[in-house]
């Protein structure tokens, strides 16, 4: 992310303005940027309605997608760990 | 030889059991691999959309993983994993129809009979996650693939970049509008949270 990096850093310390923090804000939300531009994104979020709003919404789709996730079905986890340890112990079944 | 703590292999107090070598490259694979199954089913689960070919891409992916773990450099394991899967997951499509490979409706399916399941929650918000998960179901197949590997899935961007075979960038750019038209769907249908202007 270099590219990133050169085209959207901040000084260390400077306010972030709108702009800067929409293009960034994904990002923020996936906890992908480093822990200085978290802390500037979120102090912006909390002074900026307009961009608290947006990250909103970004949150609630996240949430939404997180909250569909079916559990995993525990016999088929059962099974592949078993072959997994099956692979490790040479049992003759196994490929 | 390899000395081994008695009490971790369960045959009471002696000590100093001393038991048959093993490999170290067993002992890697029970380290990095196993504790990845998990994760590895369920990426499989999003590429396939079908339980039962999930299981057996993951089953694929353990045997040619235990069968490269010799070359494996221990970093990264489930990058590395990854790697694997999705190779398996290309060679298993060669022989597959690609029209068996995608099925929106079937997604949709899984995603809305998961999102009405026990949650309580208001119809406001039930309103908003249906919206949501509509368009999920309407975006195209690779970003609709993209937001499920990194908001249903929980990958990193380097990781769905692995399993995709993409570059990160090109991770970034499709979560990026697959969201930004969400949230348009949202905002056209009167229920994203209002902004002021």
């Amino acid at each position: 992310m270099s590219w990133l990096s050169t085209m959207l850093r901040p000084r260390p310390g400077t306010p972030m303005d709108c702009r800067q923090v929409a293009q960034l804000l994904q990002h923020y939300l996936d906890g992908e940027v480093d822990a200085d531009r978290a802390r500037r994104i979120a102090a912006h979020l909390d002074d900026c309605r307009h961009c608290g709003l947006e990250a909103e919404t970004y949150e609630r789709i996240k949430a939404a997608l997180a909250a569909s996730q079916s559990p995993l079905p525990e016999d088929a986890v059962d099974r592949l760990r078993e072959f997994g340890e099956e692979l490790v112990r040479g049992d003759p079944t196994t490929p | 030889m390899v000395l081994l703590d008695a009490s971790s292999i369960g045959v009471g107090p002696r000590v100093g059991v001393r038991m048959p070598d093993r490999p170290p490259a067993h002992d890697a694979f029970e380290r990095h691999v196993l504790p990845e199954i998990e994760v590895l089913l369920r990426v499989a689960r999003s590429l396939t959309r079908n339980h039962a070919e999930a299981e057996d891409l993951v089953q694929d992916t353990l045997v040619r993983a235990f069968r490269a773990i010799d070359r494996f450099d221990g970093r990264h394991p489930r990058a590395w994993l990854l790697t694997i899967l999705r190779n398996a997951h290309i060679n298993r499509n060669r022989r597959r129809r690609p029209e068996l490979l995608r099925d929106p409706d079937l997604a949709l399916e899984r995603l809305e009979s998961t999102a009405s399941g026990d949650r309580a929650e208001s119809s406001v918000d039930d309103a908003i996650d249906s919206e949501i998960l509509r368009a999920v179901a309407a975006l195209d197949e690779p970003f609709r693939r993209v937001l499920e590997l990194v908001d249903v899935d929980g990958l990193t961007y380097a990781e769905a970049a692995e399993v995709l075979g993409i570059p990160i960038g090109t991770v970034m750019s499709r979560l990026h509008r697959a969201r930004a038209r969400i949230r348009d769907r949202l905002d056209r249908a009167g229920i994203a949270p209002r902004r002021s202007g």
